[in-house]
């Protein structure tokens, strides 16, 4: 035989031993894997790790977190390149399962946003209604030379809610994000709040991630108005459609959907962070949806959380598992 | 917390062997080992050919490959995302989207052009009578090519070292085809932005010292051998 | 005797320039065939045609009485072996580059290990087996070539120009190497050279190879005998000059060589002759001494050739003469084109031929 064929077999052969070698290894000898999209600035907190310990801790499920933005991780889920989708972005989460890609929607916790600032409070928000807030640092930053805001500006579930707010404030998001006192860091939580304590500025963030910087001593901010209706973070997880994504891991989505909703992990979010910050970073939420009580917090999860007066409207249900919505 | 106080704590990692840095960096050495060797195992005879044969179009073939070394690693990596794609993707049913697997044969492409254009290189500048002299000695011809490729042995020893140290390095393609799932498809690099983005600095800065630790490792073992020919 | 090779009506063309045209040899079993011509004749490519690794584009070979083809080109190339001009060594040990063609005939450990003790023992380079080829000097380099080819006991020897640019002591070894398995193993040895001295002495015969083509064939008395007119065409053989002859006093003759250079030589013979100086008895200087040598000229240096340890030299005295000088000389002596030397060399080593 011409050497050139057999140095062709060769080589193809022990390429294909170590290919493949790894790839059976990774499927068949490891455990099932489940993946699931989420956001950056959730991942940041630390609570999916310890959510994951927990999980596998009971499952043979190998779990995978791929923290993207919140816009990545819909197209991941989308794509069908994941099992399941983790956000805080219910007008996205909506158009996600109203496009198909999704079933069986839950909401598992709920946290706040918060607007932080420096210390000496330049703009003299606290205390204001977010609304009056923001127009007060607007008036600042515009008699003013300085930076005065710190956005995300990633296309984030926190950067969609700061837009949903500069648009209850009466403003046109476009314009005045590009005038001089508006500042736009591009990138994660952290970055933006690195940002904000370096100029001196305002910005809206999510409790965790606040919290954890402000704990460790990387920033100095201050949180100046939070638990208000208008700054309600809700935390949702949706498998992705079995049927229009047939290769996903469907059933594995359900359980770990089961496993968010369970007592033992509603409790892991509740106490998760309280020592280290001295208070909750997340509030279960599927309790508290259960008994429907007449709260305000309810109240405020179903007008900003709730798609046709449901967190999953039954189109989007798989009827196998009713369990999951009692 | 702080550089400096994250500076410490990488250090106290690293020399108290955590078991989370040692997998990540395992996995690194693995992935980007098994590249590195498929790509020589492939570039090599490709360099023979290059560096031996006349045909037409072989000037044409030789620019290629270098223009192709440095190509972006995020290009390559998109591109090869797309193809990987669940279920867009041509190859989306091999399921490799995400899996170390995914990153090692993407690893090996990228790293392709860096094997066949430094053999081919070490190859040409073997005196080609170093063939005519092992078949007057009695080889065949396969053995009198890889006579030659004995020759050049230095060479392709570099060639393998320099696409080691692309592959180890690179972010784009692992960051695409990889992900960077905790636990699953963690290196070095894409490790270093994770754990930066959930603030576990002193994580991120272990890795980074151990990948600049292996870095230089490489090209110290580069230098050493290009003094030894010499 | 037989013949071991024969050419027969070989051409070879390298993008269009002729080689060899039409060259019709045949080698004699047992003896020590000369190639004698100068560079670029086609000695080199005629040797790689009987060593089998060039084809012919014209012409058939013979080995042995059967017909070279495609088909038995390795076994042919298995019965001779070639060391070339150019010293050629693998990249590792002594041992390994002279074990090689031994492990390519699939020979057993012991018997490599005997034949490379003998090899590297015939060449006096007994013990060397571990030494790396980069440390050893130009003659030891050549010295492991030709013993890498004589641990195959080939029945044909091919050696280009094996002694030039070598130290006396290894042209002395290689010499008589070559004599001993000549003798002893009965190697058949065919050389290319453009030494005629080495030529004279040591072949049987000498083939003449001018311009691809061999114009004479006979033994080295033969040659010699009626070599002037053709010695002369051999003008790129160096040191060769054409000239009258004529006795004068005290046993010396002085030959006129044109241009009005006389050499003086203690060889006794008148009329036309060629004579003949080695590159090695002539000294260079930069200015005139006084010596017991008889011939003294004053030249300029039109050629440099750089050959590493040492540098080749022609100098016009009139007429071109080759000479040879340490690399640290000429870099003591400052010498460039165009600088004034003198050639200084003895009545007693200019050869009549």
């Amino acid at each position: 035989m011409n050497t050139w064929i057999k140095v062709l077999i060769i080589v193809a052969a022990v390429s294909i031993m170590i290919v493949g070698g790894s790839y059976a290894y990774f499927k068949y000898l490891t455990k099932t894997r489940l993946l699931i999209s989420t956001t950056t600035s959730l991942w940041e907190t630390g609570l999916l790790n310890a959510t994951e310990q927990a999980f596998e801790a009971k499952y043979p499920i190998d779990l995978g977190f791929l923290p993207v933005g919140t816009g990545q991780a819909i197209q991941q889920a989308q794509g069908g390149n994941v099992d399941a989708l983790l956000v805080h972005s219910p007008t996205n989460e909506t158009q996600f399962l109203q496009g198909g890609d999704g079933a069986c929607r839950k909401i598992i916790a709920y946290n706040f946003f918060t607007i932080v600032g420096p210390r000496s409070d330049p703009a003299a928000i606290n205390g204001s209604s977010v609304t009056s807030a923001l127009k007060k640092i607007v008036d600042y930053g515009r008699s003013h030379t300085e930076r005065i805001w710190a956005s995300r500006g990633d296309g984030s579930g926190t950067h969609t809610k700061e837009k949903i707010l500069w648009a209850m404030a009466g403003y046109n998001y476009t314009q005045i994000s590009v005038e001089s006192w508006y500042a736009s860091a591009g990138s994660s939580m952290s970055a933006t709040l690195n940002m904000a304590n370096e100029f001196g500025a305002y910005t809206i963030s999510d409790t965790g991630t606040y919290l954890k910087l402000s704990k460790d001593g990387t920033i100095s901010l201050l949180a100046f108005i939070t638990e208000t209706k208008d700054l309600l973070n809700v935390y949702s997880v949706i498998a992705v459609n079995q049927t229009r994504h047939p290769n996903v891991n469907f059933t594995n989505a359900i359980t770990f959907i089961r496993f968010l909703i369970s007592d033992e992990c509603q409790q892991l979010i509740d106490d998760y962070g309280k020592n280290e910050s001295g208070q909750s970073l997340f509030h279960s939420a599927v309790q508290l949806l259960k008994q429907n009580s007449t709260s305000q917090i309810v109240q405020w999860i179903k007008d900003y959380a709730f798609i046709n007066g449901t967190e999953c409207p039954p189109e989007y249900r798989d009827t196998r598992y009713p369990d999951l919505y009692n | 917390m702080g550089i400096w106080e994250g500076l410490i704590k990488a250090l106290q990692l690293i020399f108290s062997g955590d078991p989370r840095i040692i997998e990540i960096t395992l996995r690194s050495l693995f992935v980007s080992g098994s590249a590195t060797i498929i790509a020589t195992l492939w570039g090599i005879p490709i360099a023979l050919i290059l560096g031996l044969k006349n045909f037409r179009g072989k000037f044409l073939v030789k620019t290629l490959s270098n223009s192709l070394i440095g190509i972006p690693t995020v290009a390559l990596g998109f591109f090869l995302f797309l193809i990987f794609s669940r279920e867009k993707g041509p190859l989306g049913f091999l399921g490799l989207l995400y899996t170390p697997t995914a990153i090692i044969i993407g690893e090996a492409i990228l790293v392709l052009p860096i094997v066949v254009s430094f053999a081919t290189t070490a190859i040409e500048a073997v005196d080609p009578e170093i063939a005519n002299l092992a078949r007057t000695l009695g080889a065949s011809e396969s053995q009198a090519s890889f006579a030659i490729l004995r020759e050049a042995i230095d060479g392709i020893l570099l060639a393998g070292i320099a696409s080691f140290n692309r592959a180890i390095g690179e972010l784009g393609v692992a960051v695409f085809v990889g992900g960077f799932i905790a636990g699953v498809t963690e290196l070095l690099t894409t490790g270093i932005k994770l754990e930066i983005d959930s603030n576990n600095i002193d994580v991120a800065i272990a890795l980074a010292i151990i990948l600049f630790t292996v870095v230089f490792g490489i090209n110290l073992a580069l230098n050493l051998i290009q003094r030894r020919r010499k | 005797m037989s013949s071991i090779a024969e050419l027969r009506n070989i051409t070879k063309n390298f993008d269009g320039i002729r080689a060899l045209d039409d060259v019709n040899l045949k080698i004699q079993e047992g003896e020590i065939l000369a190639l004698l011509g100068p560079n670029g004749s086609g000695k080199t490519t005629l040797l790689k045609i009987l060593a089998f690794i060039e084809k012919p584009s014209k012409g058939e070979v013979y080995f042995a009485g059967r017909k070279a083809t495609d088909k038995n080109l390795l076994q042919m190339r298995m019965e001779s072996t070639m060391v070339f001009q150019k010293t050629m060594l693998f990249n590792t040990t002594v041992y390994n580059n002279v074990a090689y063609g031994l492990k390519m005939r699939k020979a057993p450990k012991n018997k490599v290990d005997e034949e490379v003790s003998k090899a590297l023992g015939l060449v006096k380079l007994d013990g060397f087996e571990n030494r790396h080829t980069k440390k050893l000097s130009g003659g030891e380099q050549q010295r492991v070539a030709l013993a890498r080819a004589l641990a195959l006991n080939t029945k044909l020897l091919l050696l280009d120009e094996p002694t030039a640019n070598l130290d006396p002591k290894t042209v002395s070894i290689i010499e008589e190497v070559m004599a001993t398995a000549n003798r002893k193993l009965k190697t058949t040895v065919v050389m290319a050279t453009h030494n005629m001295f080495q030529a004279k002495n040591l072949p049987h015969r000498i083939a003449l190879v001018k311009d691809g083509k061999i114009s004479e064939v006979g033994t080295s008395t033969e040659i010699f005998r009626n070599l002037s007119k053709t010695l002369a065409s051999f003008a790129a053989l160096e040191n060769t000059f054409n000239g009258t002859a004529k006795a004068t006093e005290n046993g010396i003759t002085s030959v006129d060589i044109g241009n009005d250079v006389l050499i003086e030589t203690t060889a006794q013979q008148s009329g036309t002759v060629s004579v003949f100086v080695s590159p090695e008895d002539i000294i260079l200087s930069k200015k005139r001494f006084d010596s017991s040598a008889r011939n003294i000229f004053k030249g300029k240096i039109v050629e440099i050739l750089d050959l590493g340890s040492l540098v080749r030299l022609k100098v016009d005295v009139g007429k071109p003469f080759t000479v040879q000088i340490t690399k640290r000389s000429f870099n003591q002596m400052e010498l460039n084109l165009e600088t004034e030397v003198f050639l200084t060399f003895k009545a007693s080593s200019v050869q009549i031929i």
